[in-house]
Parts: C-alpha cells; structure tokens; sequence
C-alpha cells in the first residue's frame, strides 16, 4: 500500500487574517501628530549691565481676561507712548492685535525685540499665541517675562 | 505532446495551490482546475508589504519622537519650526513638572536644570516644554526662573503648527 502523499500546502489565508486585522488594530489605534517648537532666547542670570544701552524693544501685557497692552522703549522717538488692545468676546482680540503690530512695524523698522509679559492667571495658549503673531510681524527677539 | 517547460514546473509547484483560495474541502472535481476563481493571495501579500513599509518608513521620517499625554492640548501656532535635534523635554501637568518622564519638584527644578547645562555637549543648552494650552502662566514662572538660574537660555516651547 502506497504512503498518503506528503501535504506541502501552506495555510497563509489565517496569517492573512490576523495581518490585516493588525494593521487595522494599528491604523485606528496611533495618533500621529506632527510637533512643531516655538523658540525663544531667554535672558541668563543677572544680565543686567549698568550704563549699556538697551535695543528699542516692545513690552506686551497680557491679561487674564484678554486684554493686551503694547508699550515701546528705549526708541530714540521722545513721543513714544503706549497702546492697548481692548479684548473681544472670545478672549483677546487677534485681529486688532496683528494690525496694531503690523502699524508698529511699519512705523518703527527698528523695533525688533520683543517681550511678552503675561499675567499669572492668563492662559498658556494665549501667552503662545502672542509670541507667534509676534514671530508673524518678524520680531526677531521674542523673549518672556518672569511674573513680578 | 506536452513540450513547454513551463507546464511542467507548474504542475509541480506546491505553491500552485496556495495562491488560489479553494473550497476547504479536500476532494477536488475533475474541472477544479479550469475554476481557479481564484483571488490571488500574492498580490495581496505586497500590498500588505507595501503597507508596513509604508508605516514604517512614515513613523520614522527623521527628528525627534516624542509621546504627549491623550488629555494634553498643546497650543497652536503658525510659525512653528520642526523639531531637529534630541532636546530634554520638561512637561507640565497640573502643577507637577517631568524632566524627561522624571518627576522634579519644584524646589529640585534650579538643580536638575544645572545638571541638564553641565551634561550638555552643545554650547547652549536648550529644553523643550510640553504643557497644556489652558494651564495658567503661573505654572510656567517657576521654570522660567530656575532655567535662568541654571544658565539655560533656549526654550522650545511644543506647539501643534497648523500650516
């Protein structure tokens, strides 16, 4: 009596299976979110030098409830004077706070430091947005301000 | 007269079978051949291959990865720059600060940070900050302090870019 011959066959129909089932399981399951850095240079120690001559530079406030202050320094102007964004419904008012930074720019070519000094209850995500549409108006030097 | 090559190798293969899907049942009719209502498994096989290839190369597109808790909402900005080199990442969540996934307390922060600029090979150290868009700036303040005290002037601040 002849041997059974030898079965050869391969069964990938449930490897298959469980491959497909995986890729599914890992396509639903990741997020993949792409993650940018918003950089600053923030001062050191005691940087202070006595006497130095500091770069004309923009202070602005924020607040907790939205509104934004912008005053200028060390311009070489003697009629510099500050500036207030009035907040919106929805927090600070973006729009206004662009076309005010983008009239100082204008008007001041050398102002390209800036610093932002929010308040102790104002939201991070705010304080973030400042300094990003600092960056949009190309403020070169957008520090952040400790409280006090 | 059979002459091709071909059909032969063909008869032999024991993959012939394998890359058609059949009944399950053993017993195969006389015409089983002429069915082949077949699905053929090779062509599904690469694109599976071309799947994981695909996922793998993507999920590995160079830069830093980086895995940020579900309920943290990072902030949004629009001139956001791509992460290029390895940073030590400080997060924040609801007041308590993680030096790369470290619990420091906020007394420890000046210490740990001067440890972080001694250990740094490049000439200025930088740290990148993961925290949640809707925690307040006085969670922030303390870390700004200590990085100053501890010499470390770039911040990175982790943001979702949305262009």
């Amino acid at each position: 009596m002849k041997n059974k011959e030898l079965n050869f066959e391969i069964n990938i129909l449930p490897i298959l299976d469980i491959l497909s089932v995986l890729i599914c399981f890992l396509l639903l399951t990741a997020v993949w979110i792409q993650v940018g850095t918003l950089d600053t240079m923030q001062a050191i120690g005691d940087n202070s030098t006595e006497g130095a001559k500091n770069p004309p530079s923009l202070w602005v406030t924020v607040e907790a409830n939205g509104d934004v202050q912008l005053s200028l320094r060390d311009l070489p102007k003697s009629q510099v004077s500050g500036d207030e964004v009035i907040k919106s419904s929805r927090g600070v008012n973006w729009a206004a706070l662009e076309k005010k930074l983008t009239s100082l720019r204008v008007q001041f070519p050398e102002l390209k430091t800036s610093v932002v000094r929010p308040g102790a209850k104002t939201a991070y995500g705010d304080v973030i947005r400042v300094m990003d549409k600092l960056k949009q108006s190309e403020f070169e030097g957008v520090g952040l301000s400790p409280l006090g | 007269m059979k002459t091709s090559f071909v059909q032969t190798l063909q008869r032999r293969s024991p993959l012939k079978d394998t890359q058609n899907l059949s009944g399950g049942s053993k017993k195969k009719s006389l015409f089983s051949r002429d069915l082949a209502m077949a699905l053929p498994l090779t062509s599904l096989i690469d694109a599976f291959s071309i799947i994981v290839i695909y996922l793998l190369v993507g999920t590995q597109s160079g830069g830093m990865e980086t895995q940020i808790p579900n309920k943290m909402n990072l902030p949004l900005a629009d001139h956001s720059i791509g992460i290029i080199e390895e940073t030590p990442i400080l997060k924040i969540e609801k007041g308590v600060y993680y030096l790369d996934d470290k619990i420091v307390r906020k007394n420890e922060l000046s210490e740990k940070l001067s440890e972080l600029k001694k250990s740094s090979v490049q000439k200025t150290a930088a740290l990148m900050i993961q925290a949640d868009q809707e925690m307040n700036y006085e969670e922030l303040d303390p870390l700004l302090r200590a990085s100053s005290e501890a010499g470390i002037e770039k911040m990175k601040f982790a943001v979702v870019p949305t262009k």
